[in-house]
């Protein structure tokens, strides 16, 4: 036996005939051309929506040109920034940087529920539905125009920004961990429900350890969104270092929001460094092996 | 004692996965289900255990006290109950991967410990310490404070074994707990189970004839959903055959179509592709 396919594949491949090449080479000119054709098609429709659209919202080339012209000479006052203006916005900074954090931990204790109601493998059919309609409505309403309604409710201040946030961490962190305990081995339930446990003690001790560190981790990664998102709400009256920003661009003073850019510029660079250290040591914990 | 009477699992289509199984299993029986994939041993499991609901049948089981718990025909409580009395070990991975191996050990009990204190407190120290002799049994002790996911496919069936044990149950239920370990395991494997049947009944679905003959007291044939053998756990090998049904041809031409290449270079086909040329 062994013998004998040592010789099969040693033999020459077979000699195909060349029409038979032909008509495989047809073929795939063939293919070609039609993606050829496809891509063409696709290339005309993008470049006719950009047409469309510059046409109907007066897009006008010169004036974008002398923005720019104006604009160069504008970059220069941004320069030097005003160093002796941080000391005054360390204060704002850390209204931001706190309202990100409390936002995220708020966003994780509440969406954890929120999850648990919206998978199909703990919640009832009904409560399901129910629960994705509210996640998709929470993801479906952007921070900035949560932030709008809250403060007609609650006035300008932290309060509207921390609520907003929240709840958009809820909306994302919710989504993300229902997809998380979806995809948790039904086996892996069913063993634990097969010794006589109720399905909270179910959700205790196989769906929870099984999706703490995806909780931790797309919690990480909401924490850095927060933190630039904070950055805009502060601009539109929740206060912090975006509301520096735009005080200090309104009156003109761009030195001062030069200085405004890089502390926010340092916010966000240090908040993904270390919530990246934090997910890759949470994810090398948690990951077998 | 296991009582399993007339049991029948249907689909909406009317196709019948078990059919009238009916068999009683006591004191001291290691019994062993064979039976080709898709026969219907694994459902039967799953309706001893009320993982799936018969449509028809009843299954219950008496503890040596006399009482009797029923897995069909039940609310939701009264399955739980009986569900704390059967140790369920399932076919390949299905412990909690991301808990330590004697937390999942003592996921045995949760039947028992109320779903408050579960949440609050967690697992005692004393049933920690129980959860260890369990371990010990099937020689998994030295990996207690391991995560389960870091285990291999034999060392976690071990150790799903020990959850059963760590449950005392009235009966142990095993779905193919061989099949994906390699020999040496499986005869590890088997040589805890056997000891265990010596106590408390274990029933087992397996695809080792050669592993029932050598360790299970009695064999059960199943074939499309019907109990065809019910004896002793050495089989003559017509029988055998007769439970892997010869005659039912289907899964070797499955193999067959998957396998098949298109015959490309025969002279029908090479008709086509000159035709194709000119076109």
């Amino acid at each position: 036996m062994g013998s004998s396919s040592k010789e099969f594949f040693r033999q020459e491949p077979p000699i195909l005939d060349s029409k038979f090449l032909d008509w495989k080479f047809l073929e795939w000119k063939k293919s070609i051309a039609g993606q050829r054709g496809k891509q063409a098609v696709i290339a005309l429709v993008l470049v006719l929506l950009v047409a469309l659209t510059a046409w109907r919202c007066n897009v006008d080339v010169q004036s974008f040109i002398t923005g720019i012209n104006k604009g160069f000479p504008l970059v220069g006052m941004f320069f030097p920034p005003e160093w002796s203006g941080m000391a005054d916005m360390l204060q704002p900074l850390g209204v931001t940087t706190v309202m990100a954090m409390a936002a995220t931990i708020l966003g994780m204790c509440l969406s954890l529920p929120c999850a648990l109601a919206a998978s199909s493998n703990i919640a009832p059919p009904v409560v399901r539905q129910v629960m994705r309609a509210f996640i998709a409505l929470e993801r479906g309403l952007p921070e900035i125009v949560q932030m709008l309604l809250l403060i007609a409710i609650f006035g300008l201040g932290a309060v509207p920004g921390l609520v907003a946030l929240s709840f958009s961490s809820i909306g994302m962190l919710a989504k993300l961990l229902a997809d998380a305990i979806e995809e948790i081995e039904p086996q892996m339930l069913e063993a634990v429900a097969g010794t006589g446990a109720t399905r909270s003690q179910v959700i205790r001790y196989a769906v929870i350890p099984q999706i703490l560190p995806a909780l931790f981790a797309n919690g990480l990664f909401r924490f850095e969104f927060n933190v630039r998102a904070g950055v805009i709400l502060g601009a539109i009256g929740a206060g912090g270092i975006g509301y520096v920003m735009m005080t200090a661009m309104n009156s003109m003073d761009y030195q001062k929001a030069c200085m405004a850019t890089l502390l926010t510029l340092t916010l966000v660079f240090f908040s993904e460094r270390i919530s990246d250290f934090c997910r890759t040591r949470i994810l090398d914990g948690g990951t077998p092996r | 004692m296991l009582h399993v009477s007339n049991i029948v699992v249907q689909l909406p289509n009317g196709k019948r996965l078990v059919d009238q199984v009916n068999f009683t299993v006591g004191r001291g029986e290691f019994v062993g289900i064979l039976g080709s994939s898709g026969a219907g041993k694994s459902m039967t499991l799953r309706c001893i255990v009320g993982l799936t609901r018969p449509n028809e049948g009843e299954i219950s089981i008496t503890g040596c006290n006399g009482k009797t718990y029923r897995t069909t025909n039940v609310k939701a409580q009264e399955l739980r109950r009986a569900r704390r009395h059967i140790g369920f070990i399932f076919q390949g991975s299905n412990l909690v991967k991301r808990l330590t191996v004697l937390e999942n050990v003592m996921l045995g009990r949760l039947g028992h410990i109320s779903p408050v204190r579960s949440w609050l407190l967690g697992f005692k120290d004393a049933e920690a310490r129980e959860a260890m002799v369990a371990l010990d049994r099937v020689k998994m002790a030295h990996c207690a404070a391991r995560m389960a996911g870091s285990l291999s496919g034999g060392e976690m069936q071990r150790v799903a074994i020990a959850r059963a044990i760590h449950q005392r149950p009235l009966i142990y239920l095993a779905d193919e707990p061989i099949s994906s370990v390699d020999p040496r395991n499986a005869d590890a494997i088997m040589s805890i189970l056997q000891p265990l049947s010596h106590e408390t009944p274990v029933i087992g679905a397996f695809h080792q004839p050669a592993a029932v003959a050598k360790y299970c007291t009695r064999a059960i044939g199943i074939r499309t959903g019907k109990i065809v053998y019910d004896g002793p756990a050495q089989i003559a090998p017509r029988q055998l055959e007769y439970i892997y049904g010869e005659s039912d041809g289907d899964s070797a031409s499955l193999v067959w179509e998957s396998d098949a290449q298109p015959p490309l270079f025969n002279s029908g086909v090479e008709a086509v592709l000159h035709e194709g040329v000119t076109v």
